[in-house]
């Protein structure tokens, strides 16, 4: 009970000390305190437009963060969403560009199915490197994140290329291709459902299903799992294809939804930024969905934060990155709360 | 014949500069990793020390203050994450991360604060090259190594420093000892944890002088997100030179070589996609990870909190 307590105060703790550290850089900046957050109600939340803005930026987010949790249930840390997230936005691209014959709704199954299938893979050379030889997947899966990029890159200046477009950028996909919008007016588009059907079939498999429980059962003890016979290798194999393919349909979901077109830069970073959404949503798929929600509130709000108050958006990557640590500081102030630790 | 080899020689030189800032923090991730100490968050330290190192020598107006607060600022994030990753016993990885979005936050956060949002970058003026006697006057030779920035020096230094230390001193090899297996170090009486937050602090000195290398020793200014990724290829560098000092110098100065060589021909006009060039070091990272199976130099502990009463 006590341990609870000390539990729900730390949350609580830091959760305070976020907040205040938050007011703290806004009045350091120099802007009103009321007008900035003001504007930062009024950026995230303040008409249709701005949340639909809000969850544009959730879709690719929860489900790059769904994919980092997919690798954790099994220890496989997934620094590489960033790059699976490329190679899946390159395969939908390939696919509306070379077969933009067939009817719409089959080039979007098409879409999704191998985006998961290109991710997937994309990922699972690093998981069999750590599955079969034990090589560190965190150092393989940041190289693969550069070399995904090196790719789009080198295809975009070459066979991917709008022969008419100036930049590097390929040319529109079919519109029939085209996601459609929820809500008219704003750019919310169906890839929200997609992100929604994703964490339920997630939390399904992983929790109602033989192969997720032998995920979780190698992520918590792989040398047990090993001693019951367990296939730890391909819980691990397994483990990171899901988590590929989820970043894969992220990349698969943006063009379709919302770029309609494969360009340079396309992710501002959401597969980094999914490693905090995964950590903030307790890694359970819908503690994820929240995670991801707040964080691009926290984004969008600091964009009109800076338009009402000239607070700098950099404050949101202070505050995200600030969270985190605190995070990690948590057993500490447990500790410091409740006088006893859980080990 | 000489054209072409002042050509080659002045070629060869802006390879070094490029090197130079990944070889300075490859020395310390090097160093901390040998300790057990995992750091994807040396692209933080670096951009700290950029951005502190830039900071000081625009306000005291002096380069030599500006390495030392290049050097501090890395400190202050590396030991950060030395708290978090040897007291709270946290994650490294995500704690690198962490610190990483933190440090990306917080510089321009600070940047904007000092100089607002003016049109143009204030600036200072760059290292100057210093050329040593007598051995700047070695034809080919003297022009690439010594005539070059203070920063290029030290790092000449500590190359040599580190090969002697990790190797050859009693010292190097409890270093190693630690990264290898803490318990028996500790059994052994080394102390465990203070060679890892000097570790630390070693890895923040040099990360922070790999950091403002690039704003006081090649731009003279600084910006948002300046080091853009240089951390990330310092990683590969020391995977690259299997945690040996002057095979980190090796490898940066392959990677820096691919990059001047990627600029020149693009300035000479070769149609070639740039990515060629800049994916290069990454994949050759994984080759070379692949072919060190079984015989990997990364420390055994490297990553995981140690815990004294744990077995």
């Amino acid at each position: 009970m006590k341990q609870r307590q000390s539990s729900i105060a730390s949350v609580a703790a830091i959760a305070a000390a976020t907040i205040i550290f938050s007011l703290l850089m806004i009045a350091l900046s120099g802007s009103g305190l009321t007008a900035a957050l003001k504007g930062f109600a009024r950026g995230a939340f303040g008409s249709s437009y701005s949340i639909a803005e809000v969850l544009v930026k959730a879709v690719p987010l929860t489900l790059c963060a769904l994919s980092v949790a997919c690798g954790f249930y099994s220890g496989f840390t997934n620094i590489g969403a960033e790059g699976q997230f490329y190679i899946g936005a390159v395969a939908t691209t390939c696919i509306g560009m070379y077969l933009p014959f067939l009817p719409g709704p089959l080039l979007i199954l098409l879409s999704l199915i191998l985006g998961f299938a290109a991710g997937g893979i994309w990922a699972a050379v690093p998981g069999w490197l750590k599955a079969r030889f034990g090589i560190s997947e965190v150092i393989n899966t940041l190289m693969f994140n550069y070399i995904a990029i090196g790719i789009v890159g080198i295809l975009l200046q070459t066979v991917l290329k709008d022969p008419k477009a100036f930049f590097p950028v390929s040319s529109y996909m079919p519109e029939g291709m085209w996601l459609p919008r929820i809500i008219p007016g704003t750019r919310l588009h169906a890839g929200l459902v997609i992100a929604l059907l994703s964490a339920a079939f997630i939390y399904i498999f992983i929790w109602r299903t033989w192969p997720g429980f032998r995920i979780r059962a190698v992520g918590s003890n792989s040398r047990a799992c090993r001693c019951a016979g367990i296939g730890v290798g391909s819980s691990i194999m397994l483990s990171s294809l899901l988590s590929g393919g989820f970043a894969g349909i992220a990349g698969s979901v943006e063009i379709m939804g919302l770029q309609h077109r494969l360009l340079d830069g396309m992710s501002p970073g959401y597969g980094y930024l999914a490693i905090v959404a995964s950590l903030l949503g307790g890694s359970n798929p819908f503690g994820i969905i929240a995670a991801s929600i707040g964080i691009a509130a926290i984004q969008v709000g600091a964009q009109g934060m800076q338009r009402s108050a000239g607070v700098p958006t950099a404050i949101s990557n202070i505050i995200l990155g600030g969270v985190v640590l605190l995070i990690l500081l948590r057993p500490m102030i447990m500790k410091a709360i409740g006088g006893k630790a859980h080990d | 014949m000489t054209d072409t080899l002042s050509l080659i020689a002045s070629f060869a030189s802006s390879a070094l500069r490029q090197a130079a800032p990944l070889s300075l923090a490859g020395l310390g991730v090097a160093y901390a990793e040998k300790a057990g100490i995992l750091n994807i968050g040396e692209e933080g330290i670096m951009l700290g020390g950029a951005f502190a190192g830039f900071i000081t020598a625009y306000f005291t107006g002096s380069l030599a203050l500006g390495i030392l607060g290049g050097a501090a600022g890395g400190i202050v994030i590396s030991m950060i994450h030395a708290f978090l990753s040897i007291k709270a016993k946290a994650n490294q990885t995500i704690s690198g991360l962490a610190l990483n979005f933190f440090t990306l936050g917080l510089t321009s956060f600070l940047f904007l604060l000092a100089f607002g949002q003016g049109s143009s970058l204030p600036s200072i003026a760059n290292l100057k090259p210093v050329a040593i006697p007598i051995l700047s006057s070695i034809p080919f030779i003297g022009e690439v190594l010594f005539r070059q920035n203070v920063l290029v020096y030290v790092l000449y230094i500590a190359i040599a420093a580190f090969s002697v230390f990790f190797y050859r001193t009693e010292w190097g090899i409890s270093l190693t000892a630690v990264g290898e297996n803490p318990q028996a170090a500790d059994s052994a009486g080394i102390n465990v944890y203070r060679t890892r937050y000097l570790a630390c602090l070693v890895n923040g000195i040099f990360g922070g002088l790999g950091g403002c290398f690039i704003t006081l020793g090649q731009l003279g200014y600084f910006q948002e997100d300046i080091v853009s990724g240089k951390g990330y290829i310092a990683l590969v560098a020391v995977i690259l030179g299997r945690h040996n000092p002057i095979l980190i110098f090796l490898s940066a100065a392959m990677i820096g070589l691919a990059e001047s060589l990627q600029f020149s021909m693009q300035a000479m006009g070769v149609q070639l996609p740039s990515q060629a060039f800049s994916m290069l070091p990454y994949v050759v990272a994984v080759i070379v990870l692949l072919f060190s199976i079984g015989r990997s130099t990364t420390p055994a502990a490297v990553g995981i909190p140690y815990e004294r009463d744990k077995r």
